[in-house]
């Protein structure tokens, strides 16, 4: 029992000091990105031929509160060619109706689809000439990646950019996006976007117009987590090009690769770390050269669950699809010819992620087991917790700190001191609960659940009127 | 046990400290940058008279007076972060005061300064700033600054500021061979750095078409597109036959887009490029030249690996009157796969299109087709086409 704690406290140790080098990357990748953020100019970009033509991908599945909102926000975007494309995923509420409405949409008679991926049957593709590069996509009922696949067969441009329907981009994030491919365009397959937490902020006419944090816990506890994930993990992971996932948010592809590698695996979650490692397996196995890239600067701000059902169904959906894709990969697992990718980012991602919370409570009830036979040890238990939080809270303060250093999106001191009480906070229950769902996913995995769960959407006036009345 | 605890009570406490540190670090910036907001705001109130009072002289002869006062650096510097905004917008005699005034006021001179510094960042700051100054004498150190670093974001920034400042057609084109020296395809990239130039498009397209790196053609090609500049005709032509397939594929596109006259052999040979994008951009070009004799070209090129060839092929036909889309009837009935595929949505479109024109000449040519439909549709049956999600196979390049 002893000796097993001990092996868990020794993991959590070497957990953690990974987390701390890739947060390392991070720091040494920050300087460059907070100059270029800052001298990059947009202004003749946002407006030239040069740039690449990108068609938007947005699946709606019961978007009614929020998508008017959303369409109306990419379709103000300062970019030069672009196409939005809405997929309304068979839903039960009026997301179809109050677009067609809105946009005074007709059906298309003769709608021409080039691409060949299959997917749920398409009803109709409706447009109107006045809003000459908005379309909607409607189909039966297919899931995420089977929208996005529809998507894809509908569009007209070389890149296209996922982004989820209760999100908003800022009005330079796709031009930021494209300024990244610019310099690289025959090795980047993929780039992701940075994603923010819009709840408490104010929001007009489809854009944050006040960025501030949220008021209620749930979502503050995943502005936290986004900040870590995102700042300290991805910046990291990309300078080493071994970005396993690029946010189903909002990401911007090549969409001949993206072909080539079949499209968006659908009928399970985590469609959006399949795809990155699609490409990784393909771009691989055909020795092509190719960068997977992370652009911090490009902000997509969404609406986080704010409620303990929504979280949970969120997460344990994230669980299963992480657990999937390490199933369906484990032939990359410590495999050389995937260097990168098969050496470090898989492993990592088994060991420290997907099998994290099995190391992680066995660790802790061993030690407890130990300290309830002999309470004489407690100090051993209190080491284990002690290591646990302070060094989950280092990598939170890290992580705020890079913020800080390019960013800085959380003006006052108040934010400063309220990410860090809530980076304290979110280990008294939040990352436990974490732990819990994560299992829980796994679970419903091995019992073959793949159900949704409940989503509810908030409208994006309501959330606005809440930021602007407190 | 004990010396596995003492590894972990180190571990607590190199965190604990790091913690600490991070904590102070953090208070510590966000209250300097706030100041330095707080300061920077300010310090545009304070100036808000003399802004006005520049931008309501920048068109009179009169010489522009320098800001008031003994300036502090923060002062200084957001009054020249609002001067360069300003070069940014304006052109002519109104960015050139406004250059002068950058200079006058020991902007340029303390900027030039400070890329000589130690401190990579300041540098940096300095190269951005002489861009937005225009200042010329910058260029050489910048130049240095691209060809030292290695390429990253970074090298786009210096470039930008080397466009923008450089006052020799040699120095633009020292800055896009160094870009263009890392192997990388950033050709629309350095075209749009190119075109921030205040030289004379015309003469540095002509060196660019001129020279031997098919790198430096091909970034020419590429920024050629919205300008008209006649006098690169004759080599475009030249390039038309050129051996790299991207130059070839980017000169015809060009060429073609000039609607110039072309020889029956000339558009064979542009039909059956072995590169798609000249096959395609051959095709949309016979629509628009109203190439009636190429009908046999396109109908056979309805059945092109490529879409856009293929569509591009459909359209032109659709453009080529009445023999143009009675060819695209006959191959929608008589063709089969993608061929059928492609004349079938074309003739749906054009059918759909024409329906909605109201003018008698408009009706006139509608009905014209509705007949030739007609005759290979029957009347009244409405053009049918497989839809659903497995369409047409082929690239997906565009």
């Amino acid at each position: 029992m002893l000796v097993y704690g001990t092996v868990a406290i020794y993991y959590v140790m070497f957990v953690n000091i990974l987390y701390f080098a890739i947060m390392g990357l991070s720091y040494r990748s920050i300087g460059t990105i907070a100059k270029r953020a800052k001298y990059s100019s947009y202004q003749t970009l946002s407006g030239s031929e040069l740039v690449p033509s990108v068609s938007l991908l947005v699946p709606a599945y019961n978007e009614e509160l929020t998508i008017i909102e959303n369409v109306y926000c990419l379709m103000t975007l300062n970019y030069p060619t672009y196409e939005v494309i809405v997929i309304n995923d068979g839903s039960s509420d009026d997301t179809l109706s109050v677009l067609i409405k809105e946009f005074k949409l007709e059906k298309m008679h003769n709608p021409e689809i080039r691409g060949t991926i299959e997917t749920q049957n398409v009803r109709g593709i409706y447009h109107n000439p006045d809003y000459p590069h908005l379309f909607i996509i409607d189909k039966e009922n297919g899931g995420k990646a089977d929208s996005l696949n529809a998507g894809i067969n509908f569009s007209h441009y070389p890149l296209i950019s996922s982004i989820d329907a209760d999100s908003l981009l800022e009005k330079d994030a796709l031009i930021r996006m494209a300024r990244m491919y610019m310099e690289n365009p025959e090795e980047t397959v993929a780039i992701g976007g940075d994603v923010r937490i819009a709840n408490g902020c104010l929001i007009e006419n489809g854009a944050v117009k006040r960025v501030s944090l949220p008021r209620k816990i749930w979502p503050m506890f995943q502005s936290i987590e986004y900040l870590k994930a995102f700042l300290g993990g991805r910046i990291g992971w990309s300078r080493m090009n071994g970005l396993i996932i690029v946010s189903g948010a909002f990401g911007l592809f090549r969409k001949d690769y993206v072909i080539a590698v079949g499209g968006y695996r659908g009928g399970y979650p985590g469609e959006d770390m399949n795809i990155i490692i699609k490409l990784h397996r393909y771009m691989l196995s055909h020795k092509i050269p190719y960068k997977v890239a992370f652009c911090p600067e490009a902000v997509c701000w969404t609406q986080a669950p704010d409620t303990y059902k929504i979280i949970s169904n969120q997460r344990m959906r994230w669980g299963r699809g992480n657990l999937k894709n390490m199933i369906e990969n484990r032939g990359m697992f410590l495999n050389p010819k995937y260097k990168i990718m098969g050496l470090i980012t898989i492993p990592y991602n088994v060991l420290f992620e997907t099998l994290n919370p099995y190391f992680r409570i066995t660790g802790l009830l061993a030690l407890a087991g130990y300290t309830l036979l002999d309470m004489t040890h407690w100090r051993i238990l209190l080491t284990f917790m002690l290591l646990n939080f302070l060094s989950g809270y280092l990598l939170s303060v890290g992580a705020v700190i890079l913020e800080e250093i390019a960013f800085r999106r959380y003006k006052k001191l108040s934010d400063l001191w309220k990410m860090l009480l809530f980076s304290a906070l979110k280990f008294v229950g939040y990352h436990q609960l974490g732990v819990l769902w994560r299992v829980q996913g796994h679970i419903q995995y091995l019992r073959k659940n793949n159900s949704w769960g409940t989503m509810t959407r908030q409208s994006w006036k309501e959330e606005s009127e809440t930021a602007s009345t407190a | 046990m004990f010396s596995h605890l003492f590894v972990a009570y180190v571990f607590i406490y190199v965190c604990l400290g790091l913690i600490g540190l991070g904590i102070m670090l953090l208070v510590q910036m966000k209250i300097s940058h706030n100041r330095e907001q707080q300061r920077r705001e300010y310090y545009e109130q304070k100036h808000h008279d003399y802004f006005v009072y520049v931008q309501a002289h920048l068109g009179d002869d009169a010489e522009l007076k320098l800001p008031p006062g003994k300036l502090k650096p923060l002062e200084r510097s957001v009054i020249q972060d609002k001067f360069i905004e300003w070069i940014e917008q304006f052109k002519g005699d109104y960015r050139n005061r406004l250059i002068r005034l950058c200079r006058e006021a020991g902007f340029v001179e303390a900027d030039l300064k400070a890329l000589g510094s130690f401190r990579y960042g300041r540098r940096l700051a300095a190269a951005y700033r002489l861009g937005g100054m225009r200042a010329e004498e910058a260029v050489p150190g910048l130049l240095k600054m691209l060809q030292k670093g290695k390429y990253n974001s970074i090298s786009i920034i210096i470039a930008r500021s080397i466009a923008k400042a450089a006052n020799r057609p040699e120095d633009l084109l020292d800055m896009l061979r160094s870009l263009l020296s890392h192997g990388k395809p950033i050709h629309h990239l350095a075209a749009d750095i190119l075109l921030e130039t205040k030289l004379d498009a015309g003469s540095i397209l002509l060196k660019l078409l001129d020279d031997p790196d098919p790198g430096l053609v091909k970034v020419g090609l590429v920024a050629m597109w919205g300008q008209a500049v006649p006098e690169v005709m004759p080599v475009l032509g030249r390039l038309v036959g050129a051996k790299e397939k991207d130059v070839r594929a980017e000169a015809v596109k060009l060429y073609l887009s000039t609607n110039p006259a072309l020889k029956d052999e000339t558009i064979v040979q542009l039909m059956t490029d072995r590169d798609w994008e000249v096959r395609a951009e051959a095709a949309k070009a016979l629509g628009q030249l109203h190439a009636a004799g190429s009908i046999p070209l396109l109908v056979k090129a309805l059945q092109d690996a490529s879409w856009k060839v293929r569509h591009n092929s459909a359209e032109s036909l659709a453009a080529l009157g009445e023999a143009g889309f009675e060819a695209l009837c006959q191959a929608a009935v008589t063709g089969t796969g993608i061929q059928r595929e492609a004349a079938l949505h074309r003739i749906g479109l054009v059918m759909e299109a024409e329906q909605k024109h109201g003018a008698i000449e408009q009706m006139v040519a509608y009905n014209k087709k509705r007949l030739i439909h007609d005759r290979y549709f029957g009347v009244k049956q409405p053009v049918k086409r497989v839809t659903g999600v497995a369409a047409v196979g082929g690239d997906y390049t565009a």
